[in-house]
């Protein structure tokens, strides 16, 4: 194992200090001189025309300085799929028409919030009820009302991902099972909603303050909505609370901020309620699974047909790529001999389905690790020797799609093999169950159309020797400040706290795709590593002329000394070669440049981290109840940069998880949510969760900057299928809907002993 | 005998999964193809989502393989 100065050292967060304080200044606590606040008006209805608004009376109360809706826009309907325009569909504030209950109409700007709410109220919109649908199964028949015009049977995208020929191979199988699952609604929840502060200017350019994903997208896409140029928008990041994928698609609060203030030329700020968070922003894709799946009786997975109807909601946001990836993600992480994936996303009448933290790969192993379980009971083995048997391996190539370097999957199973034999002999009604998974370090696929690189980097040397980081990456949390800072720090040969990253300002730093697909590392992490060696390339060939050694040398930058590896002892110390270089170049700064967008990897990611999972549950047969006891999951992620951050992933991913399966959900009745609050959406407290550990396993990632791939997206993946196999290792429950509630467990039960009854008789 | 679609000119090892391809590509000018030979896109689609297997999809591939005769 290579010995790193920065790099796998436990360091604090760099942005630690501001948030433990109270000293970091969120979304929220931004306050900008003659600053005006607003709300915004959302539809009651599922489905409904507008005839018509009326602003006259909301207009006359005192302290209302403006009412934007529809009209007031240019009418330009975006999303962030815009290399397909039939997919941009969604206007933000409707004109003719509203899809969804929350779907925004009018937006208003006052001195303060409770003027703003009040004026909402007297707002008078004049709808035509519309025929709604809000289950897919329903929406895609012949007769169902239709969301979009043009889209028949409202089928908004279809995916298909096939290699072999799989009924041919069902044909050779000995063991063939068939199933349907279905996969919930998830809400983010995160601590901080969505919000803006946006701030147009005389001078016709627009600032907006906003927690996003990616500065980049929220740029281009304003910019986009307003009819201006993307260098005449400014957007600015303050620090996050929380994301995992809500916020990288253009949403109410900042579209209305900018609009009310390009209007009045005052900063807007709109900050979402904790309701509005739950019913008008986007959520995680529900998905019905129908799959197949086949072997030989010496346990070799031949066929796999996955097909997948998913509730895409009134807009596409992204869930198209939920749906790509969920296709791809069914496939993995075994060697199918033939597989062959159809899915296609249905508008329906309720809240736009899209990116949650997995992107699909939740869905897709909830009823993979399922299935294989159920398969492998039909056939008589060992559900981990089935996977072990079967599981991809460093250098594979998923045909046509994806070409697979490091993989420490054999490594994770000894390591969770290990565990369940430790574990022993279980007591009555507790039961182990497995789940493994692979999960992309960042996408291939250029939906947005952008002309950037993926990810770039600039790295500014000072003649003190500190080092400025520009890089459009964004930190919601997920500590990629500290890790790239890290990257820099290491490949630079200086200190960590040598190193001071700007990554929130459209204005400083080159684009970047934004912090989705568990990108951040990998790209993020190349682009700066390039920059780093070119700028460290500048000092180092000045050293090479001043130190004079022979041509066979290489040298170095370790610890702010500047070395010929071969020859340690000759040395000259980084701050005295920063300074004569800058002399050198009449008093130029270094400025090194890096840049990174995947080449030649295949169709979905350019490397892949993966891993296995052991949940140990005691159910209550009577009740239904189950407890979570223990939760194991052995991964690999490459060389690992920051070790507390990744042991931070793997709590929070497993906790999110965790949730999904477990209690939460959005149920709904005609479109409307019925739990938007934190008091009544059910989400995993810290005494519901079990011991946690998580377990890295060695691996080197030849494309990653210094062999690391994502940590913390991927672990998302395995726990619902492994709490449903450890259910009905427990007490004989096969549940295959989530979440997996008490009551769905007890009828499960109740079936199984009716079943047994029935059989004995 | 390898085909070729029409719109993109990607090539498929057999009829059935050109089909495939050009159902699953699904952007309008695919789409477009399909229902100027009789078919309705959306139709085949959700009828295929119905079942496994490629049933709803023979007819389409048959249309393919003769205007491959043809082509002949």
């Amino acid at each position: 194992m290579t010995e790193y100065s920065v790099i796998g050292k436990q360091v604090h967060k760099v942005d630690g200090p501001a948030k433990v304080t109270g000293s970091a200044k969120y979304t929220f606590d931004i306050e900008l001189p003659n600053m005006l606040y607003g709300k915004i008006l959302r539809s009651p209805y599922s489905h409904a025309r507008i005839v018509n608004i009326d602003t006259s009376e909301a207009e006359k109360l005192i302290g209302v300085k403006a009412i934007v809706t529809g009209k007031d826009t240019l009418g330009i309907k975006h999303g962030v799929w815009r290399r397909f325009p039939e997919l941009c569909d969604e206007e933000i504030l409707c004109r003719e028409k509203v899809r969804y209950i929350g779907d925004p109409v009018a937006a208003v700007a006052a001195i303060d919030e409770d003027t703003a709410e009040e004026a909402l109220d007297l707002i008078e919109v004049e709808y035509e009820l519309l025929p709604a649908v809000f289950n897919p199964l329903e929406g895609m028949k012949e007769d169902a009302p239709q969301l979009h015009e043009g889209v028949e049977r409202n089928i908004n995208v279809t995916r298909h991902i096939e290699w072999g020929d799989a009924d041919e191979d069902f044909e050779k199988c000995d063991f063939i099972r068939e199933e349907q699952f279905y996969s919930s609604p998830q809400a983010h929840v995160c601590m901080e909603t969505h919000g803006a502060v946006a701030d147009f200017g005389h001078d016709g350019k627009l600032t907006v303050y906003t927690s996003t994903q990616s500065n980049y997208y929220i740029q281009v896409l304003v910019a986009n909505m307003l009819g201006l140029r993307e260098g005449d928008v400014r957007v600015i990041k303050p620090p996050s609370g929380g994301a995992f994928g809500s916020k990288f698609e253009l949403d109410s609060a900042q579209f209305c901020a900018s609009l009310l203030s390009q209007k009045l030329r005052q900063p807007v700020k709109i900050i979402l309620n904790r309701e509005e968070e739950f019913t008008a922003t986007k959520r995680k894709t529900p998905m019905y699974y129908y799959v197949k799946v086949g072997a030989k009786k010496d346990g070799t997975l031949m066929a796999k047909e996955v097909r997948v109807i998913t509730e895409g909601g009134a807009y596409t946001a992204m869930g198209a790529t939920a749906l790509t990836l969920t296709g791809f993600y069914s496939s993995l992480p075994y060697r199918w001999h033939s597989y062959r994936y159809d899915g296609v996303r249905v508008y329906t009448n309720t809240a736009p389905a899209s990116a949650l933290r997995g992107f699909g790969a939740p869905q897709a192993y909830f009823t993979g690790e399922s299935i294989i379980d159920m398969l492998a009971e039909d056939m008589n083995m060992d559900p981990l020797e089935l996977r072990r048997q079967n599981a991809v391996t460093p250098n594979y190539e998923v045909p046509g799609q994806a070409f697979i370097q490091s993989c420490g999957l054999s490594e994770c199973y000894d390591t969770i093999e290990k565990y369940i034999k430790e574990r022993g002999k279980l007591p009555p009604n507790h039961g182990i169950g497995i789940g493994n998974y692979g999960f992309m370090s960042g996408g291939i696929f250029n939906w947005f159309n952008t002309p950037y690189a993926f990810s770039a980097a600039i790295v500014k040397i000072n003649i003190d020797g500190k080092v400025d980081l520009f890089t459009g990456a964004c930190d919601v949390g997920q500590g990629s400040d500290t890790a790239l800072s890290m990257i820099c720090a290491e490949e630079l040969g200086v200190h960590l706290d040598d190193i001071r990253i700007h990554a929130d300002d459209t204005d400083l730093g080159p684009p970047d795709l934004g912090a989705w697909g568990s990108r951040q590392t990998l790209m993020s992490g190349n682009a700066v590593k390039m920059a780093a060696a070119d700028a460290k390339r500048q000092l180092i060939e000045f050293a090479y002329a001043k130190l004079s050694p022979n041509v066979v040398y290489d040298m170095d930058i370790k610890d702010h000394q500047i070395y010929i590896v071969d020859r340690p002892e000759r040395k000259a110390s980084y701050f005295d070669i920063v300074k004569e270089v800058i002399r050198a170049r009449e008093g130029q700064v270094i400025i090194g440049r890096g840049h990174y967008t995947p080449h030649r990897k295949g169709m979905v990611s350019p490397a892949w981290g993966f891993g296995v999972q052991a949940v140990e549950v005691e159910v209550d047969p009577e009740t239904g109840k189950y407890k979570l006891l223990e939760i194991v999951t052995a991964h690999d992620c490459g060389q690992v940069i920051n070790p507390v951050a990744v042991l931070g992933q793997v709590e929070g991913a497993t906790m999110m998880a965790a949730g999904g399966a477990f209690c939460e959900d959005q149920p709904a009745d005609n479109g409307r949510i019925l739990n938007p609050s934190i008091a009544d959406y059910k989400i995993i407290r810290s005494l519901d969760m079990p011991k946690t550990v998580g377990i890295e396993v060695d691996t080197y990632e030849p494309e990653g900057p210094f062999g690391a791939k994502e940590a913390g997206e991927g672990l998302t993946s395995p726990t619902g299928g492994a709490i449903a196999n450890a259910i009905y290792n427990a007490v004989g429950a096969r549940i295959k809907e989530l979440p997996i509630t008490p009551e769905k467990v007890l009828k499960a039960i109740k079936e199984k002993e009716q079943q047994q009854e029935q059989k004995e008789e | 005998m390898n085909y070729h679609c029409p719109v993109c000119n990607k090539i498929s090892p057999t009829a059935v999964d050109l089909v495939r391809h050009m159902m699953g590509r699904g952007d309008l000018i695919h789409r477009d193809w399909i229902n100027s030979k009789g078919f309705n896109y959306s139709e085949m689609l959700a009828a295929q989502l119905q079942t496994f297997g490629s049933q709803e999809y023979n007819r389409l591939a048959e249309v393919l393989e003769q205007e491959a005769k043809e082509e002949d």
